[in-house]
């Protein structure tokens, strides 16, 4: 581990706040745990040695912005390098809906149950988050409140930062929300960002992580969701790649009947790269769940895919299925997927496809043959490619502004 | 449905008999003095020694590796013998008639019919009894055609050159721990040589057995087609009944010249343990082929047995327009644990691999489909199908899918796709509306299941594969 690192963990263990005990935990087992290196199953194909190389400090004058998402009418929470910036952010909040600070959480009954609880311990970055993270946020919406108003979290990193966050999501039963975790940036920064929801019985999530620091940011992070009987959840991620972008996706299905879906597009373009680990565990009878993954990359990009279903012992009666789907789009670009099944229970029906090709010559031809220039065509069959996903978002201004975006990716990268 | 399948789970291991045969065995222990002796044993020139020495050294600087999905309790290596033979051994048959006729009997039993097939002219067998080959037949007739087909130790004594070439060139001895063993402590194999432009007039077949009570076995295989040939090679394996686990590592090596063609097809059937997990092979194997221009290497394996498998044939597709394939079946049952799956390393231009893997789990099973479909960056073309199957029986067994795909060239297309279900009681119900009984159409549904990999292994094998899986499913039907 890098010194810097090692420091600002010495640093951490003096804290003493609501998080104490949990931190002391996280503290214990990171001793234990070994910085990861490419023989660590879950870091094969991510170098993580630019943590090592770079050096950051905690906070920086604040010159970024954090940008809009137009017609997005939202309750917005901003924080520039982790440091939550009032001025820009809602204040008043609609029936039903509670936030409060990270560092409040000491008055918050439920904050101290919830930190950790759906967070895989595994994740070496996940247990220095548990230990670093003094900023963040604390949402909860009341059983059976209805939040129109996304609620978005914006994360904007200068230069040279380093910071750590932590959001905190309860939804009571039968409630419904919309939460959207902005991630920008295309400065060297180090910044891990994790969320941990849990779901209510019969309450509804719609999520969106746009990880969309790009170029030299070193983002990692991940969203982390625990279903109640009935509950239902649809996750949308878009990840531009960067140095290093790493997201783990966790879904936990701890009640009978509950329905996931996970919509994944990542643009890798350069030298990025975006690592997804996602994990579906359904520990409980009678589940559904779904996951679509494309992927398109380009130059020297390297996009990495470790997918998992894990159906436990007498999770009798549930549908699951994985989809991954990339486009190469370069001599120099690789994919590196793993689609992982781990089944305990016969009743079930599980499926996964994987598939990896460049884009079709047969209808890039039908295109140019109809007077479509060649780079034009590119954008037309890569954009129906990932278009398709962006259809399913069920919020129309998010998707509507994603697309020039994506399409704006698309134009410039590299055409063989 | 689960009282049918406890009845299966206590079904007899058939092959599970002790053959009486006086046996010379080392003292369990490794050092490398044992390296030494059984180099000595076997009357090896000192290249080869040094190379097992250097094997050895590698070894004891590894790790034991334990990323696979099974657990079992560490091995400890001090306490297997790492050789035993056959006392009736030291003057060496010549011909079948010489054979210890206990030797013979044991090989009826287990319906390897070697006399029947030297009649038959059908199949030309090398026998490995515990750690030394007991006999080959048809060496001579196959001699006529240039093909050389012996126990590893006598091509390391005759064929001095070819073995120097190619021993190691496709699995080194650094290459994992179990084979680092093997190169360390290899007692004898399979040698099979078939020139240019020949195809081998018969079906060449190695038996395996394990008899003597904790013993390892480490067979090491070399097979090489040069240019233009073509070979089918049959490898069978059983093992007493014991309650000790016993360690088979081998090592199967294939070199396939341009154009050339091999095809390896394995029944595995070695002692899987009692229901409860005591006793059985641990089978560690390594096997690897490379594929010079426009050859083709196609893996069969039916795996029945072992109490734990870890194997993982693979190809490397070196040459351009070289194809690989995979076909397995692997059924596990009571406390079996399989890992297995294939490598496909594509380097070549327009190499093509096909990987179909079904694997069925019944009692408290747990298999495990794990493979890596590598498209290299000069992979220009090349072309990849993986399907794997899942087909569960019971609710106390597992299945899993780890496939590992890299693919750094854009031309290169992958496919892979996965399923898990069971016996739906659709067919179930369809076939005893039509007046099977259960036991029946769970046996033709299993079988239809594995058809797509049955339906490549050669005649013989196949019915023998057939009725296996047969036996191995009676009374799991629900």
């Amino acid at each position: 581990m890098s010194s810097w690192l090692a420091n600002t963990i010495s640093e951490a263990e003096q804290v003493q706040d609501w998080l104490s005990p949990k931190r002391a935990e996280s503290l214990a087992q990171l001793k234990n745990t070994p910085w990861p290196n490419r023989k660590t199953e879950a870091w094969r194909y991510t170098p993580i040695n630019v943590i090592e190389r770079a050096r950051f400090s905690a906070a920086n004058d604040t010159v970024v912005q954090a940008t809009a998402i137009e017609n997005l009418d939202s309750i917005d929470l901003v924080f520039i390098d982790g440091v939550f910036d009032a001025q820009a952010s809602t204040i008043d909040f609609p029936e039903g809906l509670c936030i409060s600070q990270l560092s409040e959480g000491g008055s918050c009954d439920w904050a101290l149950d919830s930190f950790k609880k759906t967070k895989p311990n595994k994740h070496f970055f996940g247990l220095i988050n548990d230990a670093l993270a003094t900023s963040g946020v604390l949402i909860d919406v009341a059983a059976d409140a209805k939040i129109e108003k996304p609620i978005r979290i914006v994360q904007s990193f200068n230069p040279g930062s380093q910071s750590h966050t932590r959001i905190l999501v309860r939804i009571g039963a039968g409630a419904k929300a919309c939460v959207v975790e902005q991630l920008q940036g295309d400065k060297l920064c180090f910044n891990t960002s994790f969320a941990e929801y849990d779901i209510g019985e019969s309450a509804t999530l719609e999520h969106y992580r746009l990880a969309m620091q790009c170029q030299a940011a070193i983002s990692i992070g991940g969203s982390h969701f625990s279903l109640a009987e009935s509950a239902q959840l649809t996750s949308n991620l878009i990840g531009f790649g960067s140095q290093l972008s790493r997201v783990d996706m966790d879904i936990i299905h701890a009640g009978e009947n509950a329905t996931s879906k996970l919509n994944v597009i990542y643009l890798l373009d350069g030298r990025e790269l975006f690592d997804l680990h996602s994990s579906f565990e359904h520990t409980v009878p009678h589940g559904t769940s779904d996951q679509n993954i494309r992927c398109i990359v380009a130059d020297h990009a390297n996009a990495i895919f470790n997918g998992r279903i894990h159906i436990h012992r007498d999770a009798q009666k549930i549908l699951a299925s994985m989809n991954n789907r990339n486009l190469l789009m370069s001599d120099d670009a690789q994919v590196n997927t793993k689609p992982e099944l781990e089944i305990y229970a016969d009743d079930v029906r599980c499926a996964h496809g994987v598939t990896i090709a460049e884009i079709d010559e047969e209808a890039m031809f039908y295109l140019q043959s109809r007077g479509v220039s060649r780079p034009d065509a590119q954008v037309m069959l890569s954009f129906g490619f990932i278009n398709e996903l962006v259809d399913q978002m069920p919020n129309i201004a998010i998707a509507d502004w994603l697309r020039p975006q994506l399409r704006q990716r698309f134009a410039n990268m590299e055409i063989r | 449905m689960t009282d049918q399948l406890d009845e299966a789970l206590h079904r007899e291991y058939e092959a599970g008999f002790v053959s009486d045969i006086e046996s010379r065995t080392f003292e369990p222990g490794l050092d490398e003095d044992v390296v030494r002796r059984i180099s000595a044993m076997k009357d090896e020139p000192q290249w080869m020694l040094d190379w097992r020495l250097k094997a050895f050294a590698l070894w004891k600087k590894m790790p034991e590796p334990d990323w696979a999905h099974i657990q079992y309790d560490k091995m400890d290596f001090q306490s297997i013998s790492y050789y035993s033979a056959p006392k009736s051994m030291d003057d060496r048959p010549k011909s079948l008639d010489e054979v210890d006729p206990e030797l013979l009997a044991t090989y009826e039993k287990l319906g390897i019919p070697l006399i029947e097939q030297q009649q038959l002219a059908g199949i030309a067998v090398d026998v490995v009894f515990d750690s030394v080959s007991v006999v080959t037949t048809f060496r001579e007739k196959l001699k006529e055609q240039g093909v050389i087909f012996c126990p590893i130790s006598d091509a390391i004594r005759e064929h001095p050159e070819l073995v120097k070439k190619y021993l190691g060139s496709v699995v080194s001895q650094k290459d994992n721990f179990f084979a680092a063993l093997n190169c360390a402590v290899f007692t004898d194999g399979s040698f099979v040589y078939i020139p240019k432009g020949t195809r081998c007039p018969m079906e060449l077949s190695t038996y395996f057995r394990i008899n003597e009570l904790n013993t390892g076995q480490f067979e090491r295989t070399l097979i090489i087609a040069d240019e233009g040939s073509h070979v089918s090679y049959l490898e069978g394996c059983t093992a007493p009944q014991r309650d000790e686990n016993q360690l088979h590592a081998a090592v199967v090596e294939l070199i396939c010249h341009d154009n050339a063609e091999i095809k390896y097809s394995t029944v595995q059937n070695w002692y899987p343990g009692d229901e409860n997990g005591k006793g059985g092979i641990y089978n560690f194997v390594t096997k690897r082929g490379i594929c010079h221009e426009n050859a083709k290497i196609s893996w069969t394996q039916v795996e029945t047995g072992s109490a734990v498998t870890w194997k993982y044939p693979s190809c490397i597709l070196k040459g351009d327009n070289s194809i690989g394939e995979f076909y397995s079946v692997a059924l596990t049952r009571g406390a079996q644990q399989a890992d297995t799956g294939t490598k496909m390393i594509h380097l070549g231009k327009n190499t093509r691999s096909t990987i179909i893997s079904k694997g069925i789990s019944a009692g408290k099973s747990n298999n495990s489909y794990r493979g890596l479909v590598h498209m290299g960056k000069g992979a220009k073309g090349a072309r990849n199908f993986t399907q794997c199957d899942s087909l569960l029986i019971g609710d106390k067994c597992g299945a899993h899918t780890f496939p590992y795909v890299e693919s750094r060239n854009p031309t290169a297309i992958v496919e892979h796709e996965a399923t898990t279900s069971k016996v739906s009681d659709d067919q179930m119900f369809l076939c005893r509306q039509r007046g099977l009984d259960p036991e029946k159409a769970v046996s033709m549904i299993v079988n239809g299941f594995c058809k797509e990999v049955f339906k490549e292994l050669p005649m013989e094998f196949a019915v023998e594969a057939g009725k296996l899986l047969e036996i191995s499913l009676e009374g799991s039907v629900g």
